[in-house]
């Protein structure tokens, strides 16, 4: 089994290592601030972040260095960082890991990033469940503040970059970076409609950075080794660095994995996750968290990476990926997610709110054989009304599990509903619904 | 369109299904689409609202953008190419929306009082198969008694959100909430409580369904069955333009359309909910002639003859001085008019007044002094675009609350920045505040204004100076207006205020950096003791910073009632022609009576407070009643009930018997402003067409034909066929009082007036203005206690409005919780009101907004109250102050 050099993983997986201050230094934390702030000028810091070809981690795969340069440069007034640290998406537990065992290096991360667009406030938007994360990231601010890495004249170097940790109520929408923003601004969580972006008019109406949790923690290593270094790692030139991939789901070793962009599905859930659990054959896999849509046994050689994923028919989104071993239903799969989906659906736009409670009764019917001939196609047509027409990408993500599962495994739903022709007289029974 | 010249906007060229729209640069594509006749659906678009792009119903295809784009959100640029009504992807996305919405809607449009006026309803018959898809349980949400008001079903909703949006971004209230997510999301009250708020029926008009609707008309009507009246509303001064609705000669509700009326479409809960008040059950029939202790019905001929014959046997007996008159300012312009003329023309007496005494001729007064004209110098439009509104004892959102949504939106909306001098406090509450929006805020006690006004001026002048040309022009007036405010002491004014040197020093350089500066100037002021001068020197320092004369400047008093400038403008005030030109003027005498053909005394006559004096002693034997109630309104220290008791003869022209009116001896039936034509001034000087929306109740006329009707019976006919014919007289005495189009046209101040106030007239009561009033001695024990207007009522007469006493029927004392607590006093306690003038006992509420030390008590139903207050008449302009009083509260 190839064995990969870890990046972001590497101090926590020191044995005894408890992400205190003192064992982030020893192991070289803080490093990188000190070298941006002696060196570097905001405008090199973005360019060695565009070199690096470092995308955000948190799902669309956006160049970070390009996000941060739009950040209008004489903007007067504040600017803001938020750190989206909500990961709500299933399948998906990197950011936790990388809060909880080592959060100087998301803190170090941001700092650099306050200096390189100009703000001086910081967020940290944390999934109200993590309670343990949001108690380790106070205290390690506090540290960083008594260390004078996160405050008032920072390092001496009179700048000034303070950082937050704000708890979230628990909805999956304000991982949605507009819903997060206005999440932090105490509305309801509920995307806005784009344009304008968050870069010019994020929080508060004034140009803010998202940058998820994952990104955050790579800054310092980029800035330390290099963008060429970094650029170097993992498939370039479109899918740079490494990435911690999570793996549940119908396997013998579930767990967060990081390696470089690119290795195969295979290698990936066969070597590191040591296989099936059960050793039956893999019928089906989610690669890149709920909103991604499946991919079958034939895709195992696809490399993780964010253009082989998309030209397979998916996405590498959040890195989250959940393994479906042969005998599981694919429907009822569909109906697991789709269930997720209906529950967090925000409500703003009409698609996706009325869409979701449409699909999810559907699905429903259908797996308790009580489905309707021209179910599928009346599915297909929902989806394709939503995706596309509503306001944030919860549209796109709720149809993913949806049409995908009816592509490949579409003799399943048939099946299911030929069984309910038989079983039920027509007309004769209204399913059952129960918000 | 505001007064002052803007720049013309650059303009952008686009295609629209096939038709090429020129539009200004940063118009929505909805908007541009509208323009040019293309109908884009929508739910949750509203031209006042920010875009939210909820629905989805708008989508529309544009070229080069690679999906459907909602048209409500996107901006318009050159060149672009939009699709709607002739695109197939657009047709089909419109149906699936429309299918998604209708998916749990409960189609009970048979039961929905929306049904014929439903957006929903229209939509589908556009653009969905007749058949849904939609075969699953329809949602169900439970059933919600939202308030006595307003009835939610909230099965119908559409979730656009416009209630909420409209509820804080034009109201500023916030009371309303999506509760719940997905499918599950639904309006409710912000907490878990009765929606508890302005009640200004904004959400129920906004709602596209019929989610929101008003219980005040619940199953009683069908919208093809109502026939309208565009009028105006006839409770304060800001004169919306409402259309009555009604159904066999019976009012069914109120509405206001989003373009029209000074209102822009807004309405406040007295104008939504308060038009009940026509159709109360107690309004007076017949006339009725007082048979000792009771009153008899009788026939118009009988009652008219009676006054008539009184009326001329008095003058014969006493001359026309032994009679005196006295006319509401809810009365329109025509009334106004014929009854002044009546007065002077045919009695021949100078003896009337009107409720424009009680405060707004402070006002007027002041205007018309410096500046030469009785009306604003702005608009509405001005206020909503100017740089900087001072706001000085106004109560806006209580007292006008439409001029408060122009504040709300010039600061909301434009950046404007926002001074307020107040006797409130921030503090979030049910009904808005404005100064919770202040920039800055000075937070005083209502006897306190003059402190703060007079700081703000030493601040300003002293670290801004006055403007060059007036430096240059009016050196001895600059001179002698600095050394006033050098006079006063920084130490005395911090003292008096609470307020410090830099405090003021701050809204200074907010001041002065205004380029459109208004200062509105509110009850709290006009109504009380020093508000002429606190007029006069607002306008001093407007003349001071060389802004008085700029477009977009001015001072602004606002009328509380709906014809109070009207009022003035009729003459209807004793030293006061039609035109607003003084009783002394002697060519305006003369011309005015040589309209009239008759002659037009030349004493003053004397104003309200003299004629209560004249009433008492005697020498006035008559008094002519005009929907006013003096006896309810005036404090008992003022004489009232002694002056009523020696009349030979009161008339009182009434809607319902008031207490004046049971002390009357002939009491006429008339018309309420739903049942009659004419127009209405509102406060910024906009005359505007009242019409007639169903018949009188019982034998009820209008004013105008009682006077015409006794001038015929006194032998001097002064006869009109029809208002209109009214409206033509006073358009030739007056050629600039007309009903003036959509926008008004503001006065500019009179540059010889100008220059003869700066060039020594002001002299006259300079000292007075600029001396600091001498501060009440303040007891810790005692409150102050000041009658106010409450946002759901208006004088007396919507204390008969059903749908304004569900919200608030009873008087409650209000005072800040903190000092509620000091006293051990909590929510609903009650409690005694002692002075030396009596005792009264009250119920506490409690509410953030209001200072400590004072406490405030709605003026509508103060009739105990009234014995405790204090009451001094104005030197100048004679206006009867009698709003204060100070009092000891003990608990129960």
């Amino acid at each position: 089994m190839a064995q990969y050099e870890k990046i972001l993983l590497k101090n926590m997986e020191q044995p005894g290592y408890s992400g205190s201050l003192k064992e982030y230094e020893q192991a070289g934390g803080y490093q990188a601030l000190k070298k941006v702030l002696k060196d570097f000028s905001p405008d090199a810091v973005i360019d060695a972040v565009k070199k690096s070809g470092l995308r955000g981690r948190g799902g669309a795969g956006f160049p970070t260095g390009v996000k941060w340069g739009f950040i209008p440069k004489d903007h007067p007034g504040p600017k803001y960082l938020c750190c989206n640290a909500d990961e709500s998406e299933p399948g998906t537990f990197k950011d936790r890991q990388l809060m909880e065992r080592d959060p100087h290096q998301m803190l170090e991360g941001m700092v650099i990033t306050c200096f390189a667009i100009g703000a001086e406030t910081a967020y940290i938007y944390i999934r109200g469940e993590f309670r343990l994360g949001a108690q380790i990231l106070w205290r390690a601010l506090d540290e960083a503040k008594a260390a004078g890495y996160v405050g008032e004249n920072l390092l001496g170097s009179g700048k000034t970059i303070n950082i937050y940790v704000h708890q979230g109520a628990g909805a999956y929408i304000c991982g949605e970076e507009t819903a997060l923003l206005e999440s932090l601004e105490g509305k309801r969580g509920m995307p806005r409609f784009k344009p304008p972006f968050p870069a010019t008019h994020g929080l508060y109406q004034k140009p803010t950075v998202v940058n998820n949790v994952e990104t955050m923690a790579n800054i310092p290593h980029i800035i330390n080794n290099g963008a060429e270094w970094f650029a170097s790692i993992g498939s370039p030139p479109k899918s740079t660095g490494t990435r911690v991939f999570c793996l549940s789901g119908h396997v013998k070793r579930p767990g967060n994995y990081e390696v470089p962009m690119g290795i195969p599905f295979r290698e990936f859930i066969y070597d590191l996750g040591g296989g099936m659990r059960s050793d039956k054959p893999l019928k089906g896999f989610i690669p890149g968290g709920a909103s991604a849509p499946f991919l079958k046994p034939e895709h195992l050689d696809v490399k993780m990476d964010f253009e082989s994923v998309a030209l397979a028919g998916s996405m590498l989104g959040s890195g989250g990926v959940t393994v479906m071993e042969e005998g599981t239903s694919m429907v009822w799969a569909a109906l697991r997610l789709m269930e997720f989906f209906y529950h967090e659906s925000c409500g703003k736009c009409t698609p996706c709110r009325e869409g979701s409670s449409w699909l999810v009764q559907t699905l429903q019917r259908i797996w308790q054989k009580k489905g309707r001939q021209g179910d599928i196609e009346l599915l297909e047509e929902l989806c394709g009304n939503i995706a596309g027409r509503t306001v944030c990408a919860f549209g796109e993500a709720e149809v993913g599990p949806v049409l995908s599962t009816i592509k490949h495994w579409r003799h399943e739903y048939e099946a299911l509903i030929q069984e309910a022709q038989v079983a039920l007289p027509p007309n004769k029974e209204l399913p059952v619904f129960s918000h | 369109m505001a007064t002052t010249q803007e720049t013309k906007p650059d303009l952008v060229t686009l295609t629209i299904d096939g038709k090429s729209a020129r539009v200004p640069k940063g118009t929505l594509v909805i908007e541009a689409a509208r323009q040019v006749g293309v109908m884009v659906p929508h739910f949750c678009y509203h031209p006042k609202l920010t875009p939210d792009a909820n629905c989805r119903m708008c989508l529309v295809e544009i070229e080069k953008m690679p999906r459907l784009q909602t048209s409500c959100s996107t901006p318009v640029a050159e060149g672009m190419v939009v699709k709607s009504a002739k695109s197939d992807q657009v047709e089909a996305a419109r149906k699936s929306v429309l299918d998604f919405i209708l998916a749990n809607h409960p189609l009970d449009c048979p039961v929905c009082d929306q049904g014929g006026r439903c957006d929903l309803q229209d939509f589908s018959h556009e653009y969905t198969a007749t058949k849904s898809q939609f075969q699953e349980l329809k949602r169900v949400f439970q059933k919600e008694y939202f308030s006595p008001l307003i009835e939610t079903q909230m099965n119908r909703c559409v979730q656009c959100l416009r209630c909420v949006r409209y509820c804080d971004q034009v109201m500023d209230v916030k009371a309303l909430a999506p509760v719940g997510r997905g499918t599950l999301t639904e309006i409710k009250a912000f907490g878990t409580h009765e929606l508890d708020c302005e009640f200004c029926g904004g959400c129920v008009q906004i709602c596209p369904v019929g989610a929101i609707t008003s219980r005040m008309s619940m199953y009683e009507f069908r919208p093809w069955m109502l026939k309208r009246a565009d009028s105006i509303c006839g409770y304060c001064g800001d004169g919306c333009q409402i259309t009555y609705q009604t159904k066999n000669n019976s009012l069914i509700e109120v509405s206001s359309t989003h373009g029209s009326g000074r209102n822009n479409g807004d309405l406040c809960a007295r104008g939504y909910f308060g038009y009940h008040v026509s159709e109360h059950p107690e309004r007076i029939q017949t006339p009725l002639i007082r048979q000792g202790e009771t009153f008899q019905p009788a026939i118009w001929e009988e009652a008219l003859e009676q006054v008539g014959q009184t009326l001329l046997a008095i003058k014969q007996q006493h001359g026309p001085d032994a009679i005196a008159g006295l006319i509401t300012g809810r009365c329109t312009n025509e009334d106004l008019y014929v009854f002044q003329k009546f007065m002077r023309g045919v009695v021949g007496t100078n003896q009337i007044d009107s409720s424009v005494r009680y405060g707004h001729l402070n006002g007027v007064r002041a205007l018309q002094r410096v500046q030469g004209t009785h009306r604003w110098t702005v608009s509405f439009d001005d206020i909503v675009e100017a740089d900087v509104l001072l706001l000085v004892g106004t109560n806006v959102t209580e007292t006008n609350p439409i001029t408060g949504l122009k504040i709300k939106e010039a600061v909301k909306r434009k950046g404007a920045k926002l001074i307020t001098i107040e006797a409130l406090q921030p503090a979030v509450g049910t009904i808005s505040n404005i100064v919770n929006l202040a920039h800055h805020h000075f937070g005083v006690r209502a006897d306190g204004f003059q402190g703060a006004v007079l700081a703000l001026m030493k601040s300003v002048l002293e670290t801004r100076g006055m403007a060059e040309d007036v430096k240059a022009s009016a050196t001895a007036y600059g001179n002698d207006l600095m050394a006033q405010l050098s006079g006063l002491a920084w130490s005395r004014l911090e003292n008096r205020t609470g307020y410090s040197l830099s405090d003021y020093g701050h809204a200074a350089s907010t001041f002065c950096q205004g380029k459109k500066v208004v200062i509105l100037v509110g009850q709290d002021v006009l109504r009380a003791s020093g508000g002429y001068g606190m007029t006069m020197n607002l306008l001093d320092l407007l003349l001071l910073t060389g802004k008085l004369s700029n477009p977009g400047c001015g001072v602004a008093p606002l009328a509380e009632e709906n014809n109070d400038q009207g009022a003035f403008e009729m003459g209807a005030v004793s030293d006061v022609l039609p035109g607003g030109f003084s009783i002394d003027h002697a060519e305006s005498r003369t011309a005015v009576s040589k309209h009239w053909g008759r002659s037009i005394p030349d004493s003053s006559g004397g104003a309200l407070p003299q004629f209560l004096e004249r009433m008492q002693s005697g020498a006035i034997k008559a008094l002519l009643v005009v929907g006013e109630n003096p006896l309810g309104s005036l404090p008992p220290v003022s004489g009232i009930e002694q002056a009523l008791e020696g009349l030979q003869l009161l008339v009182c022209q009434e809607l319902f018997m008031t207490e004046t009116a049971r002390k009357a001896h002939v009491v006429l039936p008339v018309c309420s402003s739903a049942e009659k034509e004419g127009t209405f001034t509102n406060t910024e000087g906009h005359v505007q067409a009242v019409r007639k929306a169903v018949e009188p109740v019982g034998d009820g006329r209008p004013d105008w034909e009682i006077f015409s009707a006794l001038s015929i019976i006194m032998g001097d006919s002064m006869e009109y066929g029809d208002v209109k014919e009214i409206g033509k007289e006073i358009r030739n005495v007056l050629p600039g009082i007309r009903p003036l189009g959509p926008t008004p046209i503001p006065s500019k101040p009179d540059a010889m007036v100008v220059c003869g106030y700066v060039g020594g007239e002001y002299r006259r009561d300079l000292d007075s203005r600029y001396r600091l009033i001498d501060e009440q001695p303040d007891f810790s024990d005692e409150l102050l206690v000041s009658l106010r207007q409450s946002l759901f009522h208006s004088g007396k007469f919507s204390l008969k409005a059903d749908g304004l006493l569900k919200v608030e029927s009873e008087g409650k004392l209000y005072v800040h919780p903190d000092e509620a607590a000091r006293r051990n006093i909590g929510e609903g306690d009650q409690v005694d009101l002692c002075n030396d003038r009596g005792t009264i006992r009250a119920k506490v509420g409690l509410r953030e907004r209001i200072p400590m030390g004072m406490a405030v008590f709605p003026e509508h139903f103060d009739q105990e109250m009234r014995g405790l207050l204090s009451y001094a008449v104005d030197p100048e302009t004679q206006v009867p102050y009698y709003k204060l009083a100070q009092a000891r509260i003990v608990k129960v």
